[in-house]
């Protein structure tokens, strides 16, 4: 095609003209969600199983649902949208670990309660169902997966140092963290090189997230002081001070081949951290083990599905997301995309009982499954992120650099009691 | 030889092109134009947009708290009040500078080594060029993915060849030095390329007479290049100055890959004593972290008025040097 300078001209300036009109005439008119006869549904890679998804598109005919897969930082995409108010979907995913700062702003999604969701209550995890409640009771987050934490461990590994290698044994001999460090003693003095945990928050991280309380109570009291979070840095210390956490990297080349080597033997991790063991040391394939944590139960991750208030057919909505996270769909959640049901009925299906290669054959679902039912209903407070973070930057700084704790700690809370005045929490 | 003439580099506009005698065209009202404001208004339009608009938002958002979705509480100058006493805004801004000169100094110089190279004969030019230029346009996101591997402590290229050396194996990603090299490095191995084809166009407009000058009064090739091409390159080097201080005090994205696996739980805290967390990655940790959207936008002016200060300084030194 020949490209004249008139030519260029004319379509930059056709161009402009529709930016203007267009820009002009949309002034008016933008829509605050979906139009027609669209029903729209945000979500991200892997945050559903695609085949669900796809299969619902085709039930569901009195709307034309519009899954749409959100790439890159999911909730700032998110609160842009809101915020603009304009083309807000009509569902969208939710992630854990935001969940807590979307519930003070529970007004901008439906309250599920109006939509019959009490009637479904029993057939979820209740403490996940918790989660996506505030404070006075009010439903936005509907459970998609959960992350119960387990102990994956290399069987072979924990044979040569002479630690029990059945996930009972292993459960019961390290029920506790101060167990679990005395196994971890005798692996480094059996295993040259070998460490227990990779670092200090693997301690700390897991510690926490087994109590109810955070750092930030319900009435937006700081209690990253008291005694629970304590507890998690002085046992963090003391897998520290016995040489039991390594200095490594996660997510280089060094994580990675320490795991093959059989010198990272034991994980703290959710039941997803499984996905990633089989994604990066493939060649363990049958080594692994997985038991239930020492300490307590915890839940790590795990998402919810929302109807935000501009959705024209929330009935329809509803019966759209509760068909796509009934139990059925959810153990298909779990084949198609490793995402840990929420409702304990899937526990029992024939799709989730399968012996798994990569862990001996063992069917992990009886421990996580186990695990998934006892962990705590724990309060999670908006100001968590901003008030853990300087915690844990400083037991880094412990960990890794060698700071004193003390000063450590007290650094930490002079943070913390700035941060939470600056936040108004008291 | 000291005091070359800098006049082939810089064309600096006489009076004598306004002068009396010029032919003006009659003047036109604005309107008369209209054409050619349509022509050139894409841009305006979608700067006011996209540019402007966000920008005025930000200010006005500077003094209030909001997390993002509910409503927003007037503030006062509170957000600011708080950012003059927060310790770790400081530190991020000690972090940005000196990344930020560990990156900047070797890598203008290697660029111009590299390009006063390229300039000289060599066969295959283009492909050089081009193998140059490439790591500017490769995505951040896969540097900084190999470069992680590159400093890993234990089967890092780096600590392979210190080890080669007989020297020790230093854990790059885990100490506060060894974090701001690792950072530096990839923005010196991203930018060196781009400055050098920079350097190069400098180069070629610098007559080769003086070269031949320069040989014939016996000067060798180092002594040419630091006698010759570099005060005349002056200008060229000033402005690639600007350039990386613009971009290095606002680098975000190598710090956050390269260290989001280390980053205490949080991909924007920038590793043990945030020793890797630059002005902007404090600006995100704050907003999308924390949710303190008011907040984010009074770093944000606080980094605005930084790269201010520093593009003064720089415009300053430009002008002491073109007098």
């Amino acid at each position: 095609m020949h490209l004249s300078r008139r030519g260029l001209l004319r379509a930059g300036l056709a161009t402009t003209a529709a930016a203007a009109l267009g820009g002009t005439t949309a002034g008016c008119s933008v829509p605050s969600g979906s139009t027609g006869r669209d029903m729209t549904l945000w979500y991200w890679t892997g945050g559903l199983s695609d085949k669900v998804v796809a299969k619902a598109t085709s039930r569901f005919t009195d709307v034309d649902l519009k899954p749409v897969q959100i790439g890159g930082y999911f909730r700032s995409k998110l609160l842009t949208t809101m915020a603009g108010r304009a083309y807000v979907p009509d569902i969208t995913g939710l992630k854990g670990e935001d969940m807590a700062s979307y519930l003070p702003d529970a007004d901008q999604f439906v309250d599920l309660r109006t939509l019959g969701a009490d009637k479904l209550k029993d057939q979820y995890l209740t403490w996940k169902w918790e989660q996506g409640a505030t404070p006075d009771g009010r439903l936005i987050g509907f459970p998609i997966d959960t992350g119960p934490v387990v102990h994956f461990y290399r069987a072979d590994v924990f044979d040569k140092a002479g630690l029990p290698t059945e996930p009972a044994d292993v459960a019961k001999e390290m029920d506790t963290w101060e167990n679990y460090f005395a196994a971890g003693d005798r692996l480094r003095k059996k295993i040259p090189g070998a460490f227990l945990l990779i670092d200090g928050l693997a301690v700390f991280e897991n510690v926490i997230n087994q109590g109810t309380q955070r750092y930030v109570d319900e009435d937006r009291h700081f209690i990253g002081d008291q005694e629970h979070v304590r507890r998690a840095w002085a046992l963090s210390l003391e897998a520290d001070r016995r040489g039991l956490l390594s200095d490594i990297v996660s997510g280089t080349p060094d994580g990675n081949a320490a795991l093959e080597k059989g010198l990272l033997p034991s994980q703290i991790g959710a039941s997803w951290a499984a996905g990633d063991l089989k994604l990066n040391v493939p060649k363990t394939k049958g080594k692994w083990r997985a038991a239930a944590m020492p300490g307590g139960y915890a839940n790590n991750g795990g998402s919810f599905l929302a109807i935000t208030k501009t959705c024209r057919e929330p009935e329809q909505a509803f019966e759209i997301i509760t068909w796509l996270l009934n139990p059925d769909n959810q153990t298909r959640g779990f084949v198609d995309a490793s995402l840990f049901p929420s409702t304990p009925a899937s526990f029992e299906q024939k799709a989730m009982r399968e012996p798994d290669p990569f862990f001996g054959g063992q069917v992990t679902i009886d421990v996580i499954g186990p695990a998934a039912e006892k962990i705590p209903v724990a309060y999670n407070s908006p100001y968590d992120v901003a008030l853990g973070q300087p915690i844990k930057d400083e037991l880094k700084n412990v960990t890794a650099l060698g700071k004193n704790p003390d000063r450590a700690w007290r650094d930490a809370m002079n943070k913390c009691r700035r941060i939470a005045d600056h936040l108004g929490v008291s | 030889m000291a005091t070359a003439p800098t006049a082939p580099v810089i064309e600096t506009p006489g009076p004598a092109v306004t002068g009396a005698g010029a032919i003006r065209p009659k003047p036109r009202s604005i309107l008369g134009y209209w054409r050619l404001y349509l022509a050139i208004s894409p841009f305006y339009l979608l700067f006011l947009c996209f540019g402007l608009i966000p920008v005025g938002f930000s200010l006005y958002l500077s003094f209030h708290r909001w997390d993002g979705l509910g409503h927003m509480e007037y503030a006062g100058l509170s957000q600011y009040r708080y950012l003059l006493g927060d310790a770790q805004f400081w530190h991020s801004i000690s972090n940005t500078l000196i990344i930020w000169a560990i990156a900047t100094l070797p890598m203008l110089f290697i660029a111009l080594v590299a390009a006063v190279m390229l300039n000289s004969a060599v066969r295959f030019k283009s492909v050089y060029r081009f193998a140059y230029f490439l790591p500017n346009v490769t995505s951040v996101v896969a540097i900084a993915i190999i470069f992680g591997s590159i400093f890993s402590t234990n089967f890092g290229l780096v600590n392979a060849v210190l080890q080669g050396l007989g020297l020790d194996q230093i854990a790059w990603l885990n100490t506060p030095w060894g974090i701001k090299v690792a950072i530096a490095s990839l923005m010196t191995w991203q930018w060196t390329g781009y400055n050098a084809i920079i350097f190069l166009a400098g180069l070629q407009t610098i007559p080769g007479e003086l070269y031949e000058a320069a040989r014939v009064d016996g000067a060798g090739p180092v002594q040419t290049f630091f006698r010759v091409t570099v005060p005349l390159m002056r200008p060229v080097i000033l402005f690639t100055l600007v350039v990386s201080t613009v971009t290095g005090l606002q680098s975000f994205s190598e710090p956050q890959v390269l260290l989001q696996t280390t980053s205490n739980t949080s991909t924007f805290a920038g590793g043990p004593d945030n020793a890797g967390q630059t002005m902007v990655l404090y600006f995100f940790q704050q907003t999308f972290d924390n949710n303190d959207f008011g907040y984010g936008a009074a770093i944000a002016w606080g980094i605005f008025l930084i790269v201010g200060i520093f593009s003064i300084i720089n415009w300053r030194l430009v002008q002491r040097r073109e007098k």
